[in-house]
Order: structure tokens, then C-alpha cells, then sequence
């Protein structure tokens, strides 16, 4: 077959009925591509000699490198069989696990899929997800069996083993499509019983017979398996370039045997034999030991010739074979020294691939005209939403889509599932084209002017030297200077012209299908986004308005005009003008527009497309950096770029200034990087584990020890080294009593405060947590109000207030919480966090924080003192400057011996107490070491008392003083207590099969993790199991799961919450019996003392490690002595 | 390996002195090499893997063990093992090459956490990672001093870091209310102080939210409260002018 020209495509496209746009599905390595090679060579796009080897569609270079599809591509062919004329969009899609976001892009435009399956490996992880896939959009898959030559040449099967073999790769097929069936109608069934269930309670009577079938036996599912019979099933080797179904021998030997093609066609699969004397087919093969007519009639044949042209190399039988086939092989290849090659001659005349393949793809899988109502309308409903529940006008476009009709009428509806970038270069409207005549001869007279330009240089150029009467040779040589330039003008703005956008950035295509109506170029459209909704849409909308108007701003709907049509070719584009509907298509310029997916439409009515549904969640998080810091805007914009690019990729930057990339896997990961690298950013960049975050806490006192014993009886053991660090943990002047109160006192001894820590209840936290916007409005009321200002709180928000205050005294409940809410003095950090500042000083009556309700104001002078520096304190923890969660520091005494005249001066303050106490201020006036340290502090009772020059002495602004001791006592109050790391976890929801649990329990545990339930998926053999894990542990998880299950399970990350490491990372040995197990070091491993040790080596802190571990074993010889 | 020949030179080998000066001798103890600084900072519990021997020295290279009354009078106590204690605790070293590199590294970065912590990018208002400050530090040649405060030489590598990235002090958001009379005074005093003015209002009295230069603030501070003796207000609203939470690149 010739090459296929675009005038007939184009002609094509315009019969609906006569496309059919399928995409190819397998695991990896089960020959997705290869088989696309040959169905592409039958088109006469590349050599079928080529085929098989070439990887047409494979265009990205590591691609080819590495032997993978990574993203999925189309490719327009034409196919004509029996006078009918076909055109097929093709869509390959990748098999590696990581680019299944890829796959659902792929099924989603298409009608049907080619599934292939390798006769040797048989059904693999991603063939049930990709079977999953199409089953969940719909679309009728049809089956190739591909790499039979493997089981000839490989595992030296004979024809008979050969049939049992495929016949249980067969059945294992179906038993994957069956358990989709089946867990679909149990769901059903599940549905429906609870509908049964509240109408039954309703009602008040109770079913007394229970339908014990599950509704299994009345669904017929028979149209739903694969079989050879009905036509559904190839038998291929790609790689070969053969390829057959039953169909094709069933016609073959009607003729040769007189047997009928329809009886040959039923029995030509199954347990089937000849009877050669009645020449009659039996039934019952297997049990009379005879051939099944498939092994008969088919293999042996297919044996046969792999025997004489690979095996045996008979010569002399490989040309019977060829005559009798009525074949011409050429006798190159007839010579080949490889026998591969003469057997791919041999079998791509006898029985090519393509022909098989795509006429099954014609016959058995359905038009664009054929699209199920079923299938619309699962398209149109979004989310949880019903069909039903849609707008009218939105309802009728159901219409559209049955009809897939190309009328001018008739709605454009496109749907976009994935953008794509391409080099500017490839783009049709850049590329080298032939020059016409007219431009040959300009550019041949330009070239012509400019050598007779330079000539006439040369001779001025010489004759200056010689000629001094000058006057006529100078003004020439500028003058013909000036035409040279003119000239080179002329010359630029000819190449100018691609220059200028190849230096362009990178273009995006939109990878799109039309489902109705007719696309053009220049028309205008609605760009719908994912959270378009129709109904809100209609309403603000006139009736009946079309693009054209001028229109009120939507959410997520844009205008825009379709500025370049594309037919997909694989690597190559070519420029359209209009794309009727059915076929799929590339849009250009839609990058402004459309992130990842979108819905175009002329009517405002259609509702975005459902989301693809992707079977990886992105869960592989890096932080990436730029080599160079200066290049920080271009990572940046190269980021968003590959975001648009990738549909499963996302990119975030987080509070901290880390920029993080989270992808479905390491494979996806390397490929986003490199795009980073190569096309995106074009920047040096680099990997790294992102930073996780601790939060640190104090717990209760515990009962027992690390092995399980009661701690009250027994002796502690004397350590000597123990003693000394207890008197190192606290410096001079910090007196810190048995019960936990920690009391210090300023440096200028003007004032003392003494402190407790406490750990708040979890719900507590946990309520905190929750309501931190909350808190925040709170804080800006009362801030307002401090000022004398009146601000309208809005009544819903008191309210809100108040439920929050009731709530949380009934969480703090017990004698030790008697009255503590009324007490709250502040939350801290950032004063809306889950820690509080509780006032117990005795005689000392300040507005709690609820204050903003009542309104009035009684505060000690200082007090923003003391709140700052508890502010400060819980931002950053004493064990490694993390923020603290879950802790209550009371103040319990607070003494000031403050001079009469700085007294006088507070009564002052008192009425106007301005409220400058932002916690992040005082990080730097607290701090000693600060070179603008007491610049930074901003208090203003603070600068009152220095004007008056009464407490201006040598250890700086006395508020500064009391913010830092009072920092220092919370950290020594917090110190005092029982500490702990808190760590964040995931929840990871992991599916596997029966048969990789122990693995997945394997990994879950080395990593840390807890399972939390496990319970199995009705109706299929999957196990859903949910487990809490470490964010700290999470690095790599992903990636050794499926290493270790074989891709079997796959997990998926959410964060969910702040636990408590229940390992103390201070620990050491005491008791007797804790010697007994740990030893004197306790050098087993303690998971909160490494995460500890950490975070404190990443921020340069000290960390309690020996520099040389053993001083006897260091070497200290150098060579020559 | 050549033959072994004997020499009349014996080299110390992992051995570090530490000296002591005491009632006007000279005290020295042999310790192993980069375990004194874990000694003083109680990291090294064990006193063998410290101590190559307690015996007390005159002279460690010569092998001069002091003399018992010397140690006595000095000491006022005969107990080997407790003067070498006090020799450990205050004597002087030489520090270790381990010793000082890890120190050395552990200065650097904390610089680079406190740039990060003090500093954003001026496009985003987002911080930069300590990574990447690490690297564009390494980048200018920047060198730890080891005899200064880890936080003066951050605010110096800030200065330095401006000429090759993009960064600045994060800002601080300030809000100050003025009488009238002052206002219109100290207004252009103040210009030339802020970065940039978020809002101002001036009908009674002048209100003005802006942000400034942490640097400036002592500037801004003193200026306001000598000027209108008192009568203006300055508030630090917030001390960082970051961006808060994640943010979606689309």
C-alpha cells in the first residue's frame, strides 16, 4: 500500500462511520509499539522491513533510549478492505506504571482498544489495570495475542502444549474482565439493597426471604470475553510481522475443504477434531486423544514453517512452502544470512499483521456514531452528580453526542485530555518546505547583486589607496556600503521569519477529539475548565447567546479562537483546516487557556467532561533546585511549563521556599526531570529529598519503661554521667523544683517568672488544629479592640467564637483544667496555634482572650512581655527548633520589684496599651547576639521606660529582658518534662492482591508504618489495606512497594495528622533491667533520637555525637613516617 | 613496605596535648586526637577514650611526668585521675582537624539557616531554601570565621548574596499613627527610610501601613518617638512580609 496522502485523510474524516479511533494497551514490554510499528509500515509511513525495530512512535530520544513508551501518541491511518475505505486514529499508550496518567488520556478519546498481551508472560499487573481502565470508560477492548514466535522459538513448545497454553492465557484474560464484571454488579447489587434497606425501614416491615443470588446469574456477561470465535481475538507476532485470526483460516479451508466458513468459524476454536474418513468435525478432541482442529489446521501450519526457516533452514522445503503459498520473496532475502528476515518476508505477505489487526478493529469495535447513551452520559455527569440532575439544555446535548453528526448546526463539542509541548521546529507552519520558482530566483539574484557588490568594494577598496583624487571613488565605496547593507536587510528578514520562532518557547498542542459538530480554524469557542459548571452558567447567560457576544466572566470558562488545527502523525503534524466530528485531533495555541484538560464547546451548555479518571496518584515528592541560585525565575517558569505538559504531574512551592515536584514514580520522575533539564527550563537543576517538618511536644510522665516494667519499684541505677547532665541541662539561676515549675529571673533581678509546662489533651490539639482561622479572626478583633477602635464583629463569627470557647471546655475537662479556658492567656505560635499560655498567677485577674466578647481591659504592665516570649518559645522547641503542639505553659508566679518611677510610668501606659507584640519582632530583640537588636524591639512601654532613663542599664530595654527570660523558662519548663518528637504521617491506602500482602507487610513495617485495617474488595481478589506511615519515612516508598510486589500494589499518600513518637529521643538505660537489654550505650536504634539528630545536623545545630567514634582506632601515621 | 629500621625519634601518634599553666608550672596531659572538644561538650562520657594515660606531665613530647609535690601544691590534691579532670576542663589545645572541620561546618551552616530564615526573594516573597543559600554561598567563596558570632557574619553574607541572587532582607510591615502637626513634618523624613507605603490616610492624624528594611527599623523608631515627644505610635505588624502557605504552580 502507498503512502496515504492528506487530501484523502481529510476526505475521510468526514465519513463518521468509517473511523475508528482505538488505542493500543498492554503491560511494558508486551510489544504495544512494535505492533503500532507494523500497523504504521502498512501505510507505507515507514519500511515494514523497518518495522518492528523503528519504534515510529516512540519520538522522545529517551524513549528510545531506554526502550519505553513514556507518553502517548497518535498516528492517522488509512486502511480499505472489501471497497470500504477506513480511517484509523491510533493512539499508542505507554505500559510502564508510572505513565498510566498517560494511558487514561489515551482511552478516554477513543472508541475501542487494542489490548495485547505476551502468549509468554500472559496477564501482568498492568494488563488488569489497563483492562480496568478501558472497562471504566467504556470502550470495547479487543484482544491480540502477540509474541507466539517466543513460544516456537523460545520455550520450543509444540503446537499441541501450544493450544493448552493459549487457551489458559485466554481464560486468564477473561477472568480478569470477569471480576470487573462482577464487582460492578455486586456494587449494583450493594446499591440497590441499601436503597431495599431505608425503604424497608421505612415502611417497617422486613424482607423475610433474603435473594441470596447476587444478581450474577441474571446479568449475562457473555458479549463481554474474549474469544477466537467471535472474532475478537489475534494471534500475532509482531516483531515477525504475522499475525491471524480464526476468521482468516476459516475462510482458507471452506474453500480447500468444503466445509462450510460459519462451521469452520464455530469449531475452528475448541475442542474440536477432523475426522478424516468421514470428513466430518467431531466434538471432544481432548478426550480421544486427537488434534484439536486448531492445532491442526492452524499451528502445525505456522510450525511448520518456523521449522524449515529458522530451525532446520531447509532451503529447498522453504521454497515449496513459498510457491505453495503463492508468495514472492526476493531473493535477498531469500540469501539473508539471517533467517529472521526471510521469515518475516514469508509471514508479512502470508499472513500480515495489519490486515488482521485492523480488520477486526473494523469489523468488532465501534464507530464515533455509535457512542452509547450509557457512556454519554457518564461523560457528561461530573462527580457524584446524576445525569438527571443536569440542566435542561444540558440534557438535550445528549443528543449531539448520539448523533456525532458533522453538521454546521450541529454544537462543537471537543474534549482536550492532555497538552502536550512541541518543539517549535516541528510545528507545520516553521517547517523547511520546497522553495517555490519565484523564491529560487530571488534569492538567486540577491546573491547575484551581492557577489557584484563585493567586487565593486574590492576595486574601491584597492583604488583609494592609489587614486588621491578621491573625490570620485569616496562617496561610492559608502554608497555601495549602504546597498550591501539593504541587501543583508533583505536576506535577514527572509530567514527572519523562522528564526524568530525558533527562538520562540515551547508550543503546547492540545490533545483533543471532537464529539460533535465541526472544529475550524478561527472559530470561537468556550474553553471550559474541569470546574465549569453549566447550570451557573445558563443562569448568568442570556438565551441563546453565542461566542461572539460580548459576555459576563465565568468561573472557569474562557473565550478563545481556534488558531491552528493539527492531524497527529506520530512525531509530525499536519496543518488542518476543519476536523469534522469523530476524529481526534491536535488544537494549537490554547496554552493561555487550558492547563491540563478542558472541554471546548460552542454552547455554553455542555458540562465539562468528567475528570480522567488516573489509576496512579502522584506520590513520589522531590524538592528541586536550580544548580545556579540566579536561575530560580527560569525553574520556576520551566515548572509550570512541565505542570501543563504532564497531566499527572504537579508542582507546588511550599512555605518554606522549597519548590517540590511530585510525580507517579521514579521512572516518571527521571523523565520529568530531564524535561526540566532539556526543554522546559533549560537549567542545570537538581534533586533532593524535600524537607520534613517535626513538631515537638511533652507527654505525661510514663508508667513503665522501654522494657515494659513498672518504673515506681524500681532502683534507679546511678550513673555518674547521668548526674552531670542533669545539672548541665539547666544553667545558673534557673531553679526548676520536682513538680516541673521552672522559675527564673531577669538579668537586671527586676522580675521572676515561674512556669509549668503541661501536655494538653490530643482532642485538645486536635481542636486547636482545626479551628486555627478561627483563633486568627479572634486575635484581630481583640487586637482592634486594644486600640479603642470598635470594629463590627460579625454576629455569626461571635457565635462561632462562643461554640468554639464551649467546645473546648468540654474537651478540658478534670480537676487539673478547672476553669483554664477563662484563664487563656494566649495561643502560640503565631498566636493562633495548638499551644496555650495559661495564667495561675495568684491575685493577678486578666482578661482571658475571650475578652473580644465582653470588652473590658485590666492588664499588667509587661504582660505583652510575657506573651511574646511564649510565642517565641513555641515556635522553636529546645530539641530541635521545630515547633512545638500540644503543650499548656502556665504562668505561675510573676514578680516584679520594678522602681516607683518606672511604676508611675506604667499607670501611664496602662490606659493606652498599645499592642505591639508581634512574636516575630521580638525573635530579634531578644536575641543578644543581634547587631540591630535593639533597634528591632518595638515595644512601646519599652521606649516609655527608656525615655524616662529609669531602667536603661547594661543588659538592654527591660521589656527585651523579660521576653527573653520568659522564652527561657518555657523552653527549661518544657525541657523539665517527659519530651517527645512528633512526627507527620500519611495515610497510604494500598491495593494488592492475595498474594503480595506479606510483602506489602514487609515494607510497611521497615518503613515504620502501622496497619489500620485490611479488608477485601468484594468481588475481585484485591485487598485494600490502610496503614499510617512517617512523612520521614515516605522518601522511596513508593518505588520499593511495587519493587517488591512486582507492581502488584500500588499505594497512595495523604497526609492525615501529627503523632506522637513514642520513643524519648534523650533516652538512656537507668534500670537494672533496662541494662540487661540495651546495654550501657543504648546504641540500638532510636527512631526519635535519629530524626532528632537530623533535623539538628540540617540546621547546623549542635548534635550530641562523637567526632571519632573510637580514639584508639584513628590513624594518625601519615605515609612517610 | 621497606624493612623496619629502628630510629631514635619517637613520634607521638595520636596524641593531642592539652596544657594547663598552674601556681606557675606547667601542667600537660596526653589525650587522643578530636576527642577533647566531645569531652567539654559532655558528648564523650568515657574518660578512657579520652585520657591516653592519667599520668600528668611536664613535658608529654619529652615524657617528663610531674613531680608529685608540684602536683599537690598546685592541685591541692595527689589524685591523678581528678587533675587530669580539671586539666581537661580549662586547660589549653590545639584544636584537632576533625575537630575544627566539623565546627567549622556546623558555623556554616547555621549562617545559611539564619540567611534563610532572615531573607526572601524579592519576586515571590518566598524564602529561599538553606540548601540553596549553602550552595550560592559556596558559590561567592565564602569562608566561616571561626572566632565570630555566627549571626553577624550572616547579616555580612546577606550583603555579599545581594550581588550574585536575588535577595533581600525579608521586609517588616510597619503601621504608625502621627498627629497631624508632626505628620506633615516627619513625612519626608520618613520617605527616605521606607520601602514601600501600603496605605496612608491623613485626615486628623496620619496613619500609614508600610514596609521597611529591618535595618532601618532603630532609624524609623528613634525618629518618631524624639520628634513628636511621644505623642506617635509605631506598631510592627508583622516582622516577615513572606507568603504563607503552599502554593499551587498552574
Amino acid at each position: 500500500m502507498g503512502l496515504t496522502n492528506l487530501e484523502k485523510i481529510i476526505a475521510l474524516q468526514k465519513k463518521t462511520s468509517h473511523i475508528r479511533n482505538l488505542c493500543i494497551l498492554a503491560h511494558v514490554d508486551h510489544g504495544k509499539t512494535t505492533l503500532a510499528d507494523c500497523l504504521v509500515a502498512s501505510n507505507g509511513i515507514i519500511s515494514s522491513r523497518l518495522a518492528g525495530k523503528l519504534r515510529y512512535l516512540d519520538s522522545r530520544e529517551d524513549e528510545q533510549i531506554r526502550g519505553i513508551t513514556m507518553k502517548s501518541s497518535a498516528i492517522s491511518l488509512h486502511y480499505s478492505t472489501g471497497g470500504n475505505e477506513y480511517l484509523i486514529n491510533l493512539i499508542d499508550s505507554p505500559g510502564h506504571v508510572d505513565f498510566s496518567s498517560e494511558v487514561s488520556t489515551a482511552v478516554r478519546l477513543c472508541d475501542g482498544a487494542i489490548v495485547v498481551v505476551d502468549a509468554v508472560e500472559g496477564v501482568c499487573p498492568q494488563t488488569q489495570v489497563v483492562l480496568r481502565q478501558a472497562w471504566l470508560e467504556n470502550i470495547r477492548p479487543v484482544l491480540v495475542i502477540n509474541k507466539i514466535d517466543r513460544l516456537i522459538v523460545e520455550l520450543k513448545l509444540t503446537s499441541q502444549e501450544t493450544y493448552t497454553h493459549l487457551q489458559k492465557l485466554l481464560e486468564q484474560v477473561n477472568a480478569v474482565t470477569g471480576t470487573l464484571f462482577t464487582s460492578k454488579v455486586l456494587e449494583e447489587r450493594a446499591e440497590k439493597d441499601a436503597e431495599a434497606q431505608s425503604s424497608c425501614t421505612e415502611n417497617g416491615s422486613v424482607d423475610q426471604v433474603y435473594d441470596w443470588s447476587a444478581g450474577l446469574e441474571e446479568t449475562d456477561d457473555s458479549d463481554l470475553y474474549f474469544s477466537p470465535d467471535r472474532g475478537n481475538v489475534v494471534f500475532a507476532s509482531a516483531i515477525d510481522g504475522w499475525g491471524f485470526s480464526i476468521h482468516q483460516f476459516a475462510e482458507m479451508y471452506s474453500q480447500k475443504m468444503g466445509i462450510s466458513s460459519s462451521v469452520l468459524l464455530k469449531t475452528l476454536w475448541g475442542d474440536f477434531y477432523l475426522n478424516a474418513k468421514a470428513k466430518k468435525i467431531m466434538k471432544g478432541a481432548q478426550s480421544k486423544g486427537k488434534k484439536p482442529l486448531f492445532v491442526q489446521l492452524v499451528l502445525d501450519n505456522i510450525w511448520s514453517m518456523y521449522d524449515a526457516v529458522v530451525t532446520r533452514r531447509d532451503k529447498e522445503k522453504v521454497e515449496k512452502m513459498v510457491t505453495s503459498l503463492g508468495l514472492q520473496v526476493m531473493s535477498r532475502d531469500l540469501r539473508h544470512s539471517d533467517p529472521k528476515v526471510l521469515l518475516s518476508a514469508i509471514c508479512s505477505q502470508w499472513l500480515p499483521v495489519s490486515q488482521a489487526v485492523l480488520s477486526m478493529v473494523c469489523e468488532k469495535l465501534p464507530s464515533p456514531a455509535e457512542i452509547s447513551a450509557e457512556r454519554v452520559e457518564k461523560l457528561m455527569s461530573v462527580g457524584a452528580r446524576r445525569f438527571d440532575s443536569l440542566p435542561e439544555q444540558t440534557q438535550e446535548l445528549k443528543k449531539a453526542f448520539l448523533d456525532c453528526s458533522a453538521d454546521e448546526t450541529a454544537p462543537v463539542i471537543v474534549f482536550v485530555s492532555k497538552m502536550f509541548a512541541v518543539d517549535s521546529k516541528a510545528l507545520p507552519q516553521n517547517k523547511q518546505r520546497p522553495l517555490t520558482q519565484e523564491e529560487i530566483a530571488q534569492r538567486r539574484e540577491l546573491a547575484r547583486q551581492r557577489h557584484a557588490e563585493r567586487q565593486a568594494a574590492n576595486q574601491s577598496a584597492e583604488s583609494p589607496g592609489s587614486a588621491d583624487a578621491g573625490g570620485a571613488s569616496t562617496p561610492a565605496a559608502p554608497a555601495s556600503g549602504a546597498v550591501t547593507d539593504a541587501l543583508c536587510a533583505r536576506t535577514e528578514a527572509l530567514s527572519v521569519r523562522t528564526a524568530v520562532d525558533e527562538d520562540n518557547k515551547e508550543h503546547f498542542v492540545a490533545f483533543a477529539r471532537v464529539y460533535s459538530g465541526v472544529v475550524r480554524k478561527g472559530q470561537k469557542v468556550f474553553v471550559l475548565g474541569p470546574k465549569y459548571d453549566p447550570s451557573l452558567a445558563l443562569r448568568a447567560l442570556p438565551e441563546g447567546c453565542s461566542v461572539a457576544d460580548v459576555l459576563p466572566s465565568i468561573p472557569h470558562m474562557a473565550c478563545c479562537t481556534v488558531d491552528n488545527l493539527y492531524l497527529l502523525m506520530g512525531r509530525e503534524l499536519d496543518e488542518l483546516d476543519e476536523v469534522p466530528s469523530g476524529n481526534v485531533l491536535g488544537i494549537g495555541g490554547m496554552e493561555e487557556f487550558i492547563l491540563k484538560s478542558a472541554t471546548i464547546s460552542t454552547s455554553p451548555a455542555c458540562p465539562p467532561f468528567t475528570p480522567l479518571n488516573f489509576e496512579a496518584t502522584p506520590i513520589v515528592r522531590v524538592a528541586v533546585e536550580p544548580k545556579h541560585p540566579s536561575e530560580m525565575p527560569k525553574l520556576v517558569r520551566g515548572m509550570r511549563l512541565l505542570n501543563q505538559a504532564d497531566p499527572c504531574a504537579e508542582v507546588l512551592i511550599q512555605e518554606t521556599g522549597e519548590h517540590v515536584l511530585v510525580t507517579a514514580g521514579e521512572v516518571h520522575l527521571q523523565r520529568c526531570l530531564d524535561d526540566l533539564r532539556e526543554r522546559f527550563a533549560k537549567i542545570e537543576i537538581s534533586a533532593s529529598e524535600p524537607i520534613i517538618p517535626f513538631r515537638e511536644t511533652v507527654i505525661r510522665p510514663p508508667k513503665v519503661d522501654m522494657v515494659n516494667e513498672d518504673m515506681g519499684k524500681q532502683q534507679k541505677v546511678a550513673v555518674i554521667h547521668q548526674v552531670k547532665e542533669e545539672q548541665m541541662k539547666y544553667p545558673e539561676g534557673v531553679q526548676v523544683d520536682s513538680t516541673g515549675l521552672v522559675t527564673l529571673t531577669t538579668p537586671n533581678k527586676m522580675a521572676t517568672v515561674g512556669v509549668r509546662a503541661i501536655p494538653l489533651p490530643e482532642e485538645v490539639t486536635r481542636f486547636l488544629e482545626d479551628n486555627v482561622e478561627l483563633i486568627r479572626t479572634m486575635e484581630q478583633f481583640s487586637l482592634f479592640a486594644r486600640e479603642g477602635k470598635t470594629q463590627d464583629i460579625n454576629q455569626k463569627i461571635l457565635e462561632n467564637i462562643q461554640d468554639f470557647k464551649v467546645k473546648l471546655e468540654r474537651n478540658l475537662q478534670g480537676r487539673k483544667w478547672r476553669g483554664a479556658v477563662e484563664r487563656i492567656w494566649a495561643f502560640g505560635p503565631r498566636r493562633c496555634g495548638p499551644n496555650i499560655l495559661l495564667n495561675s498567677v495568684e491575685g493577678y485577674h486578666r482578661p482571658s482572650v475571650w475578652h473580644c466578647l465582653e470588652r473590658e481591659a485590666e492588664i499588667r504592665d509587661f504582660d505583652n512581655s510575657i506573651a511574646s516570649g511564649f510565642q517565641l518559645a513555641t515556635l522553636s522547641g529546645p530539641m530541635c527548633e521545630e515547633p512545638l503542639m500540644g503543650v499548656c505553659f502556665s504562668v505561675e508566679t510573676w514578680d516584679m520589684k520594678l522602681s516607683a518611677a518606672l511604676a508611675q510610668q506604667d499607670s501611664i501606659d496602662k490606659d493606652s496599651q498599645a499592642a505591639e507584640h508581634n512574636n516575630d519582632d521580638q525573635i530579634e530583640s531578644s536575641d543578644p547576639h543581634e547587631t540591630n537588636a535593639s533597634s528591632a524591639s518595638s515595644n512601646r512601654s519599652r521606649s516609655r521606660a527608656e525615655a524616662s532613663g529609669s531602667s536603661v542599664d547594661c543588659y538592654g530595654p527591660f521589656s527585651g529582658q523579660l521576653i527573653a527570660a520568659m522564652k527561657e523558662t518555657c523552653r527549661y519548663a518544657f525541657q523539665a518534662k517527659p519530651q517527645r518528637l512528633m512526627a507527620a504521617m500519611y495515610t497510604c491506602e494500598i491495593m494488592a492482591t492475595a498474594e503480595v500482602l506479606g510483602r506489602v507487610y514487609a515494607v510497611l513495617s521497615k518503613r515504620e508504618g502501622r496497619v489500620l485495617q485490611e479488608e477485601m474488595k468484594e468481588g475481585t481478589d484485591m485487598f485494600i489495606i490502610k496503614a499510617v506511615l512517617p512523612v520521614a519515612e515516605s522518601f522511596g516508598f513508593a518505588d520499593e512497594i511495587r519493587k517488591r510486589t512486582s507492581g502488584l500494589a500500588s499505594p497512595q499518600l495523604v497526609f492525615s495528622h501529627w503523632e506522637v513518637i513514642s520513643s524519648d529521643p534523650f533516652w538512656v538505660p537507668t534500670t537494672e533491667e533496662e541494662y540487661l537489654h540495651f546495654g550501657e550505650k543504648a546504641d540500638s536504634s532510636n527512631q526519635a533520637l535519629k530524626y532528632m539528630n537530623a533535623v539538628r545536623r540540617r540546621k547546623g545545630l549542635y548534635v550530641e555525637e562523637k567526632i571519632v567514634e573510637h580514639a584508639e582506632k584513628q590513624r594518625t601515621l601519615s605515609k612517610n613516617k | 613496605m621497606s624493612i623496619f629500621t629502628p630510629t631514635n625519634q619517637i613520634r607521638l601518634t595520636n596524641v593531642a596535648v592539652v596544657r594547663m599553666k598552674k601556681g606557675g608550672k606547667r601542667f600537660e596531659i596526653a589525650c587522643y586526637k578530636n576527642k577533647v572538644m566531645s569531652w567539654r561538650s559532655g558528648a564523650e562520657k568515657d574518660l578512657d577514650e579520652v585520657l591516653q594515660t592519667n599520668t600528668v606531665f611536664v613535658n608529654v613530647s619529652k615524657g617528663q611526668v610531674a613531680k608529685k609535690d608540684d602536683l599537690s601544691s598546685a592541685f591541692g590534691t595527689d589524685d591523678l585521675t581528678e587533675i587530669c579532670r580539671q586539666i581537661l576542663a580549662k586547660g589549653e589545645l590545639q584544636v584537632s582537624d576533625k575537630e575544627r572541620q566539623s565546627q567549622l561546618e556546623q558555623m556554616f551552616r547555621d549562617i545559611a539557616t539564619i540567611v534563610a530564615e532572615k531573607c526572601v526573594n524579592p519576586e515571590t516573597k518566598r524564602p529561599y531554601t538553606v540548601s540553596l543559600i549553602e550552595r550560592a554561598m559556596k558559590d561567592i567563596h565564602f569562608s566561616v570565621k571561626a572566632n565570630k558570632s555566627t549571626k553577624q557574619q550572616a547579616l555580612e553574607v546577606i550583603k555579599q548574596l545581594k550581588e550574585s541572587i536575588q535577595i533581600q532582607r525579608a521586609h517588616m510591615r510597619l503601621r504608625f499613627v502621627l498627629p497631624a502637626k508632626d505628620g506633615k513634618r516627619l513625612k519626608e523624613k520618613l520617605r527616605t527610610l521606607i520601602k514601600t507605603v501600603e496605605s496612608e490616610e491623613f485626615d486628623d492624624q496620619l496613619e500609614m501601613v508600610c514596609l521597611i528594611d529591618p535595618g532601618c527599623f532603630r532609624d524609623i523608631d528613634e525618629l518618631i518617638r524624639c520628634e513628636t515627644k511621644g505623642k506617635g505610635t509605631l506598631e510592627v505588624l508583622s516582622l516577615k512580609d513572606v507568603e504563607e502557605g503552599d502554593e499551587k504552580l498552574e
